[in-house]
């Protein structure tokens, strides 16, 4: 921190004090002599108006077949539905016993038969969850958008790979993609296709797609020169250096985009229930909105399952490892430690005993297999695994139909919703508050709602006036970067005003800040703990890769069942999404510090805590603040969703103006997050690559 | 060993905004540096000439920035060359097509790179089939000529292992295969045991002296290290500042270097094997005594000091076909190892 500032005379005049000194001005004159009100009226564009103008037109143009809907968006639209409906038919047609079976082996093939049993067990959850049609829905929608998602975003990252002005072009609107909450992208949508599964594929399409192109260029791009040049030098064409060099040796990363696209994806396609997307998160909105957490909680999970083995499934596939010899690993249940115990070798036997005849069993059958197919390759494993695991599902397909096992037996059921509502009653009654004392979940939210979110909301609404809170916003904004992001902000803040939101608007950012408040709390001592104990690292990292695989929509589950409606369950929703990157961030910058300096600092006898203060800290500080601002995002990307649960604020317009099928409102509600989004991006980023630049850390 | 293979004539190669303004208005005595200050343009390759006959080994050496890299790129037009002509078989290089410089690179010279170059992505005998694959050769075929290299360069049992799984000696072998497996006529080779230890260095370069015996490929080799260049060359291009300096053979670089950059990299050459009887002779003086002892006319100092040094008399030198030449006495033998310069004939 000290490194960014000027050694100048005290009393210099910069812009950013000037501003700072008409903002306490303007804040005397507000609180002692005349109240400047709020955000005047009269300001509002009324932009709400010709959108709904808009939207009544394109209802009639549909109607009357209006030549852009006719050529567009209606082929559009039925094909989209055409090839969705194919594969969801396709998955419902098959036995569950096929679905299970076919990806049990593809993880068994990619990955290990860990993976293998996971997969399966999590697909079979969906089952016993009684949410196995609802599953395949919601699947059957995931691979329409991630097929289509795929067709476009891969050839527009190859592009963009072998044209530097593709890649200009494409770089800040994949950034901004990137900066919009997920459901911003479900409002125009709506406008162009209405309500129902089309739109939702088409939002998830465009919102899921940036990482696929992003890594698919970077990874193509990142190809060796030295391989490039070798290709080029035995005559290749640029076609076959992108064939057989280029594309094969970016694998890694475009699956990791892959990955990556897929999630985004799931993500999306839960919250798509708010269109009419169905599925499990349709499941999930209902139970909500009528408070039967139970059901909801078993959605949810079944929502979790399906991510953990999207999520798995699709990391596997980009780790290609390139060996000659797959080491044989056993199959471990227990962790390595017990090893030695009698009991876990027990256990432990046969499994492995298990283990190993199958592994055995599968050579014996696939080198059968190989044999009756004509070249002798070296691909010859992996052709004659999949020619065995195709005939196998085949066979289990006429087993299947033959003993009708085609739907998921109903009375395989774990009906966990019963069971869960009662806990949630106990939980209501008893947690609410623990006998006289302070904790409980009642008075935690008290105490969030009374000493933090009204303090900070009366702060923003009445204390300081709507043109205070742009001035300091603007000032923020020039001491971070430069006067024309000072000038952004403020436009961008008054634009919030004229769109008639300002008061919603400093709802959401009161609670916002809260969020991030605790997020920054709670996250960079787990981060600093993390960073000095490598047990505590090992123990928090898959639960953070866990909290960051779930999709936005699940974590109002939980929240709703220990702190019921209202803007606390919202909170303490976008903080248990939000928190990863503070606790992953500000332990990658602390174990970053340049051994030398932590050793200068223990040489000069200063304590463990004086280090951590002195010299870990601020060093890592340029880490701890892109964390913070990839919290502050996720907990803005938290707004809409938020507000499901009844989180006043812009979320909450913009979920109420869409049920009352308010098209206009619910745009204008969309955009002031967006606007806030940006805003507190590039304020935060601006001012994180400050620190770094001072701190001389790229 | 008479027939031009490969010739550079007044090869140019400049890097920057307008590279032919430069070559028309640059002044031969200018300094490379001095046109980098005044005009931007880094000249890599400049005014380059000479011949690389069939069947020999033509090392190109200089220090890094000296434009040797450069140059071995512009003869298959990985880089485009500014000015010149690189006249390949009797076709200029320069001027043709997209489609013929394809088939040149296909066929006719391929590449063995410093850091190997080789696809992490595919096995080593799928690396060295690759330049048959890009012909158009069937799979099989190309996969079974593939395992033939791979037991010609050493590497048998390695065949379906990935690159980054062998040492490095080990992948250069197989970059060496992968460029011998099209069975080009010329080959490139861009300091490739460069990134090798010493003692690998040494290896390899034996295996290629053993190789080229058997192959008899005309072979540029660009390196950085003189006794390497000295060990393989049959003959020696030494750059500097993209320009060639010197050429000749080991022996005439050694005993004739023609400045002192050159001086300079010649001092620390063990000079007893470098230098042969070719170099230290002198023309028989008494045609009537043609009698004596008598050696063969590269024949090294390092053999000649035991034969000369018992005796006062002269030794004869004799060339292939037993005619005698020349002539050497102890003196000779002790003023060439004296490392003086100047010869006195």
């Amino acid at each position: 921190m000290a490194a960014t500032r000027q050694p100048s005379p005290a009393k210099q005049i910069t812009p950013v004090r000037i501003i700072l000194i008409a903002a306490l001005l303007l804040f005397l004159y507000h609180n002692l002599i005349h109240n400047l009100g709020v955000f005047p009226e009269e300001w509002n564009l009324g932009l709400r108006e010709p959108l709904d103008m808009f939207k009544k037109w394109v209802i009639v143009a549909n109607r009357d077949g209006h030549w852009m809907f006719a050529l567009f968006f209606q082929p559009l639209k039925g094909s989209i539905d055409f090839f969705m409906r194919r594969i969801e038919d396709f998955m419902y047609w098959l036995p569950w016993t096929v679905i299970i079976a076919f990806v049990f082996f593809l993880a068994n093939k990619i990955g290990d038969l860990k993976l293998a049993l996971l997969t399966a067990f999590s697909l079979l959850m969906m089952g016993l969850l009684g949410l196995w049609d609802e599953s395949m829905r919601t699947l059957a929608l995931m691979v329409t958008s991630v097929i289509i998602a795929l067709a476009i975003g891969l050839p527009l990252g190859v592009w963009a790979a072998h044209n530097d002005r593709v890649e200009t072009m494409l770089r800040p609107v994949l950034d901004a993609m990137q900066t919009m909450p997920a459901f911003v992208y479900l409002i125009p949508v709506v406008l162009f296709f209405g309500i129902a599964r089309v739109p939702s594929v088409i939002a998830t399409i465009i919102y899921a797609i940036p990482p696929v192109v992003r890594l698919t260029n970077l990874g193509i791009r990142r190809v060796s020169e030295e391989s490039i040049e070798a290709a080029r030098s035995f005559g290749s064409t640029p076609r076959q250096i992108m064939l057989k060099v280029q594309i094969p040796q970016a694998m890694p990363s475009i699956m990791t985009g892959v990955n990556q696209t897929i999630m985004m994806a799931l993500s999306i396609v839960v919250i798509a229930a708010l269109i009419g997307g169905g599925g499990l998160g349709d499941v999930v909105l209902k139970s909500l909105r009528r408070l039967q957490v139970g059901s909801a909680l078993e959605a949810g999970l079944a929502i979790v399952f399906m991510a953990v083995l999207l999520d798995r499934l699709s990391f596997a596939f980009s780790q290609i490892e390139h060996v000659s010899v797959k080491k044989h690993q056993g199959f471990r249940l227990l962790p390595r430690k017990w090893g030695g115990k009698s009991w876990a070798k027990a256990i432990e036997r046969p499994i492995t005993w298990v283990y190993a005849m199958s592994g055995r069993l599968e050579k014996k059958v696939v080198h059968l297999f190989s044999r009756l197919l004509p070249k002798q390759d070296e691909n010859i494993n992996s052709a004659g695994y999949f020619i065995t695991m195709a005939l196998g599902l085949l066979l289990l397909l006429g087993i299947s139909f033959a003993l009708s096992w085609v739907e998921f037996p109903e009375n395989w059921d774990l009906s966990l919703s019963k069971p869960v509502d009662t806990a949630v009653k106990w939980a209501q009654v008893n947690l609410y508050q623990i006998g006289d004392t302070f904790i409980g979940t009642g008075p935690f939210s008290d105490f969030v709602s009374l000493y933090m979110l009204r303090p900070l909301r009366l702060l923003l609404l009445e204390w300081l006036a709507w043109p205070i809170i742009i001035l300091l916003i603007s000032a923020l904004a020039w001491k971070a970067a430069n006067w024309k992001l000072a000038v952004y902000s403020a436009l961008s803040m008054l634009f919030i005003g004229w769109l008639g939101l300002w008061e919603a608007s400093m709802d959401t950012l009161s609670q916002v800040l809260v969020a991030v408040l605790i997020s920054v709390l709670i996250g960079v001592p787990l981060g600093v703990w993390s960073a000095r104990n490598d047990s505590a690292e090992q123990f928090l990292r898959p639960i953070l890769d866990f909290l960051q695989t779930i999709p936005t929509f699940v974590y109002l589950v939980p929240v709703i069942m220990l702190f019921n409606l209202g803007r606390v369950p919202g909170i303490m929703a976008s903080v248990m999404y939000a928190i990863a990157p503070t606790v992953r961030l500000t332990n990658l910058g602390i174990r970053q510090v340049d051994e030398a300096a932590v050793e200068a600092s223990v040489s000069f006898g200063a304590t463990t805590w004086q280090t951590l203060r002195n010299v870990q800290l601020p060093l890592s500080l340029p880490s701890i603040m892109m964390g913070v601002n990839q919290t502050i995002m996720m907990v803005l990307a938290m707004v809409i969703i938020a507000g499901l649960v009844g989180a006043a604020g812009l979320g909450f317009s913009v979920i109420d103006a869409m049920q009352n099928n308010k098209m206009g409102a619910s745009i204008e509600a969309g955009l002031a997050i967006v606007l806030m989004a940006i805003v507190l991006d590039r304020i935060t980023q601006s001012w994180a690559q400050k620190q770094a630049d001072a701190a001389n850390i790229t | 060993m008479n027939k031009p293979k490969i010739s550079f004539r007044n090869v140019w190669k400049v890097f920057g905004p307008t590279p032919e303004h430069i070559i028309e208005t640059v002044k031969p005595e200018t300094a490379v540096s001095d046109i980098l200050a005044k005009t931007g343009h880094v000249v890599a390759v400049r005014d380059v000439s000479f011949d690389v006959y069939e069947g020999e080994v033509f090392c190109v050496m200089g220090l890094s920035g000296s434009g040797k890299s450069t140059l071995v790129r512009c003869l298959s037009r990985l880089i485009e060359p500014t000015a010149g002509k690189i006249i390949v078989n009797g076709d200029n290089v320069v001027e043709m097509s997209e489609e013929e410089l394809r088939d040149l690179r296909r066929h006719k010279m391929s590449m063995v790179f410093q850091r190997f170059g080789l696809f992490s992505h595919r096995r080593v005998i799928e690396n060295i089939a690759y330049g048959l694959e890009i012909q158009g050769v069937e799979r099989e075929e190309r996969i079974k000529h593939s395992y033939e290299i791979l037991e010609k360069v050493g590497l048998h049992g390695w065949d379906q292992h990935y690159p980054h799984e062998l040492s490095g000696g080990m992948q250069q072998r197989v970059g060496l295969a992968r460029a011998l497996a099209v069975d080009p006529e010329i080959l490139l080779c861009d300091e490739p045991f460069s990134a090798l230890d010493p003692l690998i260095r040494r290896d390899m370069q034996n295996e290629l002296l053993r190789l080229q015996r058997d192959l008899q490929k005309t072979m540029v080799f660009i390196t950085h290290d003189f006794l390497e260049a000295l060990k393989l060359g049959d003959r020696i291009a030494i750059m500097k500042d993209g320009e060639v300096v010197q050429i000749g053979t080991p022996e005439d670089i050694v005993a004739n270097p023609i400045n002192d950059y050159v001086h300079e990299f010649t001092k620390d050459v063990p000079r007893v094997k470098v230098l042969t009887a070719r170099t230290v002779m002198k023309p028989v003086t008494h045609k009537e005594e043609l009698i004596g002892r008598a050696v063969a006319i590269d024949t090294t100092l390092e053999k000649l000091i035991p034969l000369t040094a018992d005796t006062d008399d002269a030794i004869l030198v004799m060339d292939g076909e037993d005619n005698v030449i020349g002539e050497v006495n102890r003196k000779r033998v002790m003023m060439a190892l004296a490392t003086i310069q100047k010869k006195e004939v």
